[in-house]
């Protein structure tokens, strides 16, 4: 045998087939040939080596190096490099997720490293066309064995003592099956070989049939023995070309070798194999089906008993196994039985193939023992999650399995544990999902795929899944009803008890396993018509609208603005925003998080959107006249003009209440007004809106605290009906360190209210700010502006990642200068003569996620320095003050935060309303103004005495406008615009608002590459369908 | 001979039969839709269920398509098996409402509501027309077409049989598509018209105690259907 100094095994598995692997085999060859390297390296074609996300694949043996997605352009120099000058090239190496560092060998990386391969023992190592290669690796061995020297009772009680359970899903122990198939009497005899692999997502079948088919054929011929069988068939999927192919080319190479057909190593044994072609069918999958199917029959499932290994093919006893367990059969019989059943569990023995594929980094086929954790699984081999989300499910078994929370992940997986906890073993397919995926979504694609798949016999099955797909469809579509759910889980369990075969008794599965590990999520869909993971199309409707705590029509006026209808625009935001002109500076814009434009591009810039047609209006002097509403005597006293306050007292007087705003500060506006500087939102701005809000017949009385000028008795004393509590946040937090009380250390708040006010605080030259959320760089980028000052440097204890101030906000921060330390935090300040000079700190390093789901930061020990500093401003945290309320109030409070019930913001005592960072501390402006909505909803169904429950709504624009077209050329040259800012000397030690708004043209064609994901549900396209 | 329980009592049958033959020979009622005496076995109405074995590996089956098993346990009527076929019922009603047949079973089932939006199509895929034309005419002019929920009954390329008779047998046989009664509440989904009493027992005991078998059952417990 010719011997060469290296083999190129390249993988020619169909996932990697189909990233052309075969013409990387070719560039190979090629390039070998060119460099005269042809009687020194080999390169061979194998089997699926199970890492498909990494394909094409390539090992080069005998150093077993992995190389990985490789372009017929990466072979030049590959091959010059490794095989001529022998070094591995770095570049095409497996990084794995989260690492910069390549892994070299096969052997080290995770996703191979913790598989045990028996049944995939020869994959990726030989041609699965070549039988002398299979049997250069014991191939056969296991076939002599038992034609020679074992009888048919020995290779019975050896696959029995061996604990061997079907690996087609059910798990029925295949020596029993064997002997009993053994025992019939009747002649002749059959063996069906089952790889009709159907589930979305499984492909174990396939990939032996392409990697080893000869294990497979000789695991038959073993069986056969056993059973006294004298004709065999294999039953491939048509969709499985090369696994048709492959086995073809197996079965005549080992007729040749006279592994098969008459006469086997010549010890007068026969035995024949026919490969049968399924059209694809789910339930073919059942073996009284797929017998069916093999006779030329419609394949539907037939009653057992009689089992077909009393009564099988043509009648005949007739022994169907899976690929997988005739697989395994040779490698038990060359190794023995006590060997096999060291592996696995009590009851599961043995290794079982998986293949894993979904939210996962590592996709592909494994091989593990029995007994292992999915834990082990999804975040050893699998490499945990994608784009570091969370795991939120598990769906093992295909479309009749069922899905698995986080609370199983140390699940030991065997047949036993994996249906106890509502799932089956099935044949191995498994998806994982992330928490951006409904389960709800799921069991409706599911059922889809089972209604589809039934055969339609039994009613339970045919009928019972398009029913169970009808309701969870309804839920889906946020039409379902709570008496839904009670329906569904009936329906469930009859479909599950009734139906005759394996698919029908395990359709329900989908249903039954995710209402018991996730009902709370249907019951969301339910009652409060929310998708949490923003899936469901007729719920959610676009995503910006849907997550807008406002409420904001945000497509809506985005297709008026590509439309050119600015003043259309302009009224749809008025419609739902008293404080456009703010929101459009200084909203946290949920909206472009959700946008679906984002996921596979940058979002709609919808903030600059509703800036442009603010400014727009603005300059054309444009104004919001909505139908006047009668205002009457009920007056609403609202306490706190921040946005809550403003938004509350609003809609207030939207809804005919007389509402009064008292604020303790002489300035109206809270927050708006006095906690962020001028260069980010101008007080002209505030004021404006502010005007606007007092048109609708608001009243605002300033220098009014709480406590001190009045109390919450006074006030229904003096004849308000309802007051609203939205005080906000405005006690700043300590730090707890050694020195914060000295002179020249400031909270963040103290001293943006004095900025805003006017007020003269000497910084110095050199600040320094603790913390990292938007006060912290609000904080920095004002001090900035003060005149004496030089130097600002910001000290956060995580990484920009974790950051909770807005991310254009530090970009401007870093822009204009500000020096920005991660990974810092302080251990006490220095002072001399009582006032702060320097701060101690100490570097961190990221630890584990903690409650708040941020990596939590872990100090450095030794790490410490000193930075000398003229002032230090802590922006830690707020929380809210609200002692003004007493024991006699009755309003409960958890600390400093008011109690209510988030659907209707009612406190413990009637007629008190709550809302904004009074109730949930420090918070967005947004979620304040949400607040604010919901309490004026709530005070009118209060004082109108009407039933307090909250409405809930399916998400839709009160309009829809039609669609934009835009060429392919446009929409390939489209880009998220960058916002123009007041260029850097400009904005230098003034306090000139820095965001200058979008250009008409650059709103327009913004606007225009909306997905305009509101025109997707049913009432969109009939809007459109109304239109033409 | 096989020795077998069937609702407590010891019963021996013949190799060879099915659970609702035996049953049946001892009198012992089961509904079925899609099984005929002359066709071939079906298993598809699931009407006929029966509970075996015992404890909580006991099972649903299907009597017509069970055989008879030497020491089995069988009952014919336990809670478990009536609320099958109440939902089996419901699901077959929902397609074909017009059918007599089942608005009878459903008043004799005790099922009173339809949750299912009816979908009218005048079937419900038992096979019976499928295998008259087969089994007893000889003819094969029609047959099941598609699987789940696009599955109908048709003849092939859905043209025009040359080897239909057009004897009229499928028609006979058909328990979906002939005249609905047209008593006093002919249009609901499900009228009940023959509906007034439940016996005590199913409640009482999971299981029926009597099998006399008839709306009312044996009459000495019944109580008045509460609405």
């Amino acid at each position: 045998m010719k011997k060469y100094r290296a083999h190129l095994l390249v993988c020619a598995g169909t996932g990697c087939v189909s990233c052309n692997s075969f013409k990387i085999k070719e560039a190979l060859e090629q390039e070998i040939q060119k460099r005269k390297l042809q009687n020194e390296v080999l390169v061979i074609a194998t089997g699926c080596n199970g890492f498909c996300e990494r394909g094409p694949i390539l090992l080069v043996q005998p150093d077993g190096i992995f190389y990985q997605r490789l372009t017929v352009e990466d072979v030049p120099h590959l091959v010059e490099e490794h095989l001529l000058k022998g070094r591995p090239v770095k570049k095409l190496m497996y990084v794995p997720p989260a690492e910069k560092e390549p892994v070299p060998k096969m052997k080290d990386i995770e996703f191979f490293k913790h598989q045990r391969l028996i049944v995939l023992r020869n994959r990726g190592r030989i041609d699965p066309e070549k039988v002398e290669e299979y049997i250069a690796f014991d191939g056969y061995e296991a076939l002599a064995k038992a034609l020679t020297k074992m009888t048919p009772e020995e290779i019975v009680s050896e696959i029995s003592a061996s604990g061997l359970r079907g690996r087609g899903g059910a798990g029925f122990p295949t020596g029993k099956k064997w002997d009993i198939g053994r025992q019939a009497k009747k002649t002749p005899k059959y063996l069906i070989c089952n790889g009709d692999e159907g589930d979305p997502g499984a492909f174990m079948d396939r990939s032996v049939l392409e990697a080893d088919p000869h294990t497979v054929l000789e695991g038959m011929v073993i069986g056969a023995k056993a059973i006294g069988a004298e004709k065999g068939f294999i039953y491939i999927r048509h969709e499985y070309p090369l696994a048709v192919h492959r086995m073809d080319i197996a079965i005549s190479q080992a007729k040749e070798y006279g592994l098969l057909g008459k006469n086997i190593l010549d010890t007068g044994f026969h035995f024949d194999v026919e490969v049968v072609q399924g059209a694809g069918a789910f339930v073919s999958g059942e073996e009284t089906a797929l017998i069916a199917s093999v006779e030329g029959r419609i394949a539907m499932p037939r009653q057992r008993p009689p089992y077909p290994a009393q009564k099988g093919y043509a009648g005949m006893p007739t022994v169907i196994n899976n690929v997988e367990t005739w697989a395994t059969v040779p490698n038990i019989i060359r190794r023995g039985a006590a060997w096999f059943a060291g592996l696995g569990t009590e009851t599961s023995k043995g290794t079982k193939i998986f293949s894993l594929v979904g939210k996962i980094n590592n996709t592909g086929l494994v091989e593990v023992p029995m007994g292992i954790t999915l834990r082990d699984i999804v975040y050893g081999i699998g490499g945990g999650i994608p784009e570091g989300r969370e795991f939120k499910a598990v769906q093992i078994g295909g479309p009749s399995g069922g899905c698995l929370p986080s609370s199983k992940l140390d699940l030991t997986i065997d047949y036993e544990s994996l249906t106890a906890a509502g799932a089956i073993m099935g044949s191995g397919g498994m998806i994982v999902m992330d928490d951006k995926t409904c389960m709800v979504d799921i069991a409706k694609y599911f059922l889809n795929f089972l209604r589809d798949e039934s055969c339609g016999k039994c009613v339970s099955c045919r009928e019972g899944t398009q029913r169970m797909w009808e309701i969870v469809k309804k839920i889906s579509d946020g039409r379902g009803e709570e008496s839904d759910l009670d329906l569904l889980e009936e329906l469930a369990q009859a479909v599950k008890d009734s139906s005759m075969c394996g698919l029908g008794q395990t359709a329900a599965n989908p249903v039954l396993s995710t209402l018991k590990y996730f009902r709370k999520e249907y019951e969301y869909h339910i009652k409060r018509k929310k998708c949490p993971a923003l899936v469901c199309k007729e719920i959610v409707s676009s995503p910006c609208h849907y997550i807008c705590p406002i409420g904001q029509e945000a497509s809506t006026y985005i297709a008026h603005v590509a439309q050119g209808n600015y003043k259309e625009a302009f009224d749809i935001i008025m419609k739902d925003n008293p404080l456009p002109s703010v929101c459009a500076r200084v909203c946290s814009h949920p909206c472009e998080k959700a946008c679906r434009a984002g996921e596979s591009g940058q979002p709609i810039s919808i903030r600059a959107i509703k800036r442009f047609v603010m400014d727009w209006a603005a300059k054309n002097n444009v104004r919001y006249e909505p139908e006047p509403v009668k205002q009457g005597l009920e007056r609403v006293a609202v306490i706190g003009s921040g946005p809550a306050g403003l938004t509350a007292a609003y809609y207030l007087a939207r809804k005919g209440f007389c509402p009064t705003i008292y604020e303790a500060l002489p300035v109206a506006g809270g927050m708006l007004s006095v906690g962020i500087p001028d260069h980010r939102l101008p007080r002209s701005v505030v004021a404006k809106d502010i005007e606007e809000i007092k048109a609708a017949g608001v009243e605002i009385r300033t220098n009014m605290v709480l406590g001190k000028d009045f109390t919450l008795d006074k006030l229904f004393k003096d004849g308000y009906k309802a007051v609203f509590c939205a005080t906000g946040a405005g006690q700043s937090l300590a730090m707890g360190i050694p020195g914060e009380d000295s002179q020249g250390v400031h909270h963040s708040l103290e001293y943006l209210l004095d900025v805003n006010l006017g007020k003269k605080v000497p910084i110095g030259k050199k600040v320094c700010i603790v913390g990292g959320g938007n006060s912290a760089i609000d904080a920095a980028r004002a001090a900035l502006r003060q005149k004496e000052c030089e130097k600002v440097s910001i000290f956060y204890r995580r990484t920009k990642a974790e950051m909770p101030a807005l991310a254009e906000e530090v970009d401007a921060a870093i822009e204009e200068g500000i020096d920005i330390q991660f990974l810092v935090a302080p251990v006490k300040v220095l002072t001399k003569n009582g006032r702060a000079v320097a701060i101690e700190c100490v570097r961190m390093r990221l630890g584990d996620k903690d409650a708040s789901g941020r990596r939590k930061p872990i100090p450095i020990e030794g790490s410490n320095f000193v930075y000398k500093l003229d002032i230090l401003i802590l922006a830690i945290s707020e929380r809210p003050d609200t002692s003004y309320i007493g024991e006699g109030d009755e309003v409960q409070r958890h600390g400093e935060n008011i109690i209510t019930d988030p659907e209707l913001a009612t406190t413990t005592r009637p007629g008190i309303f709550a809302g904004g960072d009074a109730v949930t501390g420090p918070n967005t402006v947004v979620e304040a103004m949400a607040a604010g909505k919901l309490a004026a909803d709530s005070i009118e169904k209060y004082i109108r005495g009407l039933p307090m429950e909250h409405d809930y709504r399916l998400t839709r624009p009160s309009v829809y406008a039609g669609p934009t077209e835009m060429t392919p050329e446009e929409a390939a040259k489209a880009r998220r615009p960058k916002t123009p800012h007041l260029s850097l000397a400009r904005r230098r030690k003034n306090f000139k608002e820095v965001e200058l708004g979008l250009t008409e043209r650059m709103a327009c064609d913004e606007a225009r590459r909306c997905l305009r994901c509101d025109l997707e549900t049913e009432d969109g396209k009939n809007s459109l369908g109304a239109k033409k | 001979m096989i020795q077998l329980k069937m609702n407590g009592l010891e019963i021996q049958a013949e190799e060879g039969w099915t659970l609702l033959e035996a049953a049946r020979f001892y009198g012992l009622e089961i509904p079925t839709l899609c099984h005929n005496d002359g066709l071939t076995e079906f298993g598809g109405c699931r009407l006929c269920l029966v509970e075996i074995g015992e404890g909580p590996r006991s099972k649903l089956v299907s009597s017509c398509t069970y055989p008879v098993e030497e020491g089995l346990v069988v009952h014919t009527d336990t809670a478990r098996v009536v609320r099958a076929r109440r939902m089996m019922l419901e699901l077959m009603l929902s397609t074909a409402p017009g059918s007599k047949k089942l608005q009878d079973l459903a008043s004799k089932y005790g099922l009173t509501h339809q949750r299912f939006k009816p979908r009218d199509e005048e079937c419900v895929y038992c096979g019976l027309c499928v295998r008259i034309c087969e089994e007893q005419m000889d003819a094969r002019a029609i047959g099941f077409q598609n699987r789940g929920n696009k599955r109908k009954i048709s003849t092939p390329f859905d043209a025009r049989s040359e080897v239909c008779r057009l004897c009229g047998a499928c028609m006979y046989i058909c328990p979906a598509c002939q005249l609905r009664c047209q008593g006093p509440a002919a249009e609901t989904d499900i009228c009940n018209a023959c509906l007034t009493m439940e016996p005590t027992c199913l409640e009482e005991y999971g299981e029926l105690q009597c099998w006399m078998y008839d709306a009312g059952r044996c009459g000495t417990c019944v109580q008045e259907k509460r609405k």
